[in-house]
């Protein structure tokens, strides 16, 4: 549904925000693009749905070219964006029939998915306020039930969760995750909350200064991290600890750092193996044992990885 | 559906936006209406002037109107970008020219509900109007040409600045400047002869002759400009200019557009 071929975008002053990516995305999955701010996420997706000019490569959303055909691939796609984009002194209701107009849908036919959406999405009561006086959970709500007035094939969203508090994200997520059901609705999403990513998608793609580094099931994802790790604060400079610990037999190849604590995979070593050894050693001043997260695949693949240099 | 659907839509809704705000409607008729309810009367009082002035400055602050309005409808461009629903409309499935030429729809019916309302005033106070169907033709074709142009410029300006405050700082050197060197007050003859020489140049002139000529059978604008015999020859000259303002605008301000809304 979904096919990027050595994607890139050269802003002027030569910053180069995508770096020539590669991915497909199937009929009714749901596909995560994850990493830090300024990692081309929604680059990507405005490169996807047009509103960002390619600099090399080609993309296709729904069968169609977005360079070649611009307008079928609008046509069968819609986007959330990051940031609020609706008339605000319309009403709710304005804003989806204008969407539906846009996108040709009958006007019959508008008018149900209108009330369909409204009330699946918690939006039927606000539907004739004017959405400058909506929260930002509603606008948003408002905002997906917009993009799905016209039945996309395609469905992107960038960041959907971004500014909102936890309850409303938690409803938000539960929404989003609700949308398949019953359709084959293809779903690209761009997202730096790990949990997110991990709850919805069914493959994730993890950016990191223009570039995809990763790109797998979530769990397989963890799984490539081993079935524990080892956290310890250490006392000294990292590098040193991390040879010492070499040295005596914990495997440190994906060791990766934030701030002063070290995270070590441990692959086939057991926990309790490794905290005996590195209490004896007295490198750190404090270690805990946990099972892998996301966010260590995250932090492993987009922060200070200190293997390569060791 | 028609292949226009959308262009209808597009204007639809910026006729919503507008009518939300009524200060887009009103505030460019404030200044022409002061000229032309007090200070062309004063002027008439002080200078001695008849009645023939008074119809002179009354087709001259159309010449106001048409650019404060225009420049006025620019700004929602800038709204909508910043705070509006533009790239909602960037990801819509319609020509991009058509998110131009929707605002121009709207921004067109807009002026010409308010140069309907500044002549009717004129009528009002007992101005006098010579015209006919083919002047009221000469006329309406200016205005329209020279407002599709005003528009063009005023997108352009928009999509050029970042910033509200930078627009509006911008206005009065696009629309108060040419005003008062087209020969809105006075016959651009009066003016030094450099400054003659650069107003024959001026969109504006053109447009407040050709209207002038439509709406007061005065042909003296136009042979200032164009100084030929024939009447009908210099009129059809100078709605070629201001129909090349017109068609070169809205070029440039598409294209801008484009370019600039695309990153």
């Amino acid at each position: 549904m979904i096919e990027v071929r050595q994607l890139r975008k050269v802003y002027p002053g030569d910053v180069e925000a995508v770096k020539g990516i590669d991915f497909e995305v199937a009929p009714g999955e749901i596909f995560g693009l994850l990493g830090p701010n300024g990692a081309g996420k929604s680059t990507t997706i405005g490169m996807l749905t047009t509103t960002i000019r390619p600099s090399g490569g080609s993309a296709r959303v729904g069968g169609f070219d977005v360079a070649e055909n611009p307008l079928a691939a609008r046509r069968v796609s819609s986007v959330v964006f990051q940031e609020p984009v609706v008339d605000r002194s319309l009403s709710g209701r304005t804003n989806l029939e204008l969407h539906a107009r846009l996108w040709r849908v009958e006007p019959g036919v508008a008018r149900q998915r209108i009330a369909e959406l409204s009330d699946a999405l918690g939006v039927a009561d606000l539907l004739d306020r004017a959405v400058g006086d909506y929260s930002g959970g509603e606008r948003r709500r408002l905002e997906i039930a917009r993009a799905l007035v016209s039945e996309p094939r395609v469905l992107f969203l960038d960041e959907p969760t971004v500014g909102l508090d936890p309850r409303i994200r938690h409803e938000l997520l539960e929404v989003i995750g609700r949308l398949r059901a019953g359709t084959d609705l293809t779903i690209l999403l761009t997202t730096h909350y790990l949990d997110e990513a991990e709850r919805l998608c069914d493959r994730i793609a993890v950016m990191h200064e223009g570039r995809i580094v990763a790109l797998d099931h979530p769990q397989r994802l963890r799984h490539e991290l081993g079935r524990e790790l080892v956290e310890l604060h250490v006392r000294d400079d990292l590098p040193a600890a991390l040879a010492v610990l070499r040295a005596h037999g914990i495997p440190a190849e994906d060791a990766f750092s934030v701030g002063s604590t070290l995270t070590v995979p441990l692959r086939d070593l057991s926990a309790g193996e490794a905290i005996a050894t590195i209490n004896d050693l007295g490198v750190a001043t404090a270690i805990s044992a946990r099972e892998p997260t996301l966010d260590d695949v995250y932090l492993r693949l987009t922060g200070d990885r200190l293997a390569p240099a060791a | 559906m028609t292949a226009l659907a959308p262009l209808a839509t597009l204007s639809r809704r910026r006729f919503q936006l507008t009518t939300r705000t009524p200060r887009e409607l009103l505030v460019p008729l404030v200044t022409p209406m002061l000229f032309a309810l007090v200070i062309a009367p004063a002027l008439k009082e002080a200078l001695h002037t008849g009645t023939a002035y008074e119809a002179f400055v009354a087709v001259g602050t159309v010449g106001l109107l048409v650019p404060l309005n225009t420049m006025f409808s620019g700004l929602s461009v800038i709204v909508d970008r910043e705070n509006g629903a533009q790239r909602e409309l960037l990801a819509a499935p319609v020509p991009r020219s058509f998110l131009v030429l929707g605002n121009l729809s709207v921004a067109l019916a807009v002026t010409a509900f308010q140069v309907v309302a500044l002549i009717l005033f004129a009528l009002a106070r007992g101005i006098d109007f010579h015209t006919g169907a083919a002047g009221l033709g000469w006329f309406v074709g200016a205005g329209v040409l020279f407002a599709i142009g005003m528009y063009g410029m005023a997108e352009t300006l928009a999509n050029r600045v970042p910033k509200q405050e930078e627009y509006i700082a911008r206005v009065p050197a696009i629309a108060i400047v040419p005003w008062f060197l087209a020969g809105a007050l006075f016959p651009i003859t009066a003016l030094p002869g450099f400054l003659t020489w650069v107003a024959r140049f001026l969109p504006l002139t053109h447009g407040l002759a050709l209207m002038r000529y439509g709406l007061l059978g005065d042909a003296s604008g136009l042979e200032h400009i164009w100084s030929m015999g024939s009447n009908t020859a210099m009129a059809a000259l100078s709605l070629g200019v201001v129909a090349v303002f017109a068609a070169a605008l809205t070029a440039v301000s598409i294209r801008v557009f484009a370019r600039t809304a695309l990153r």
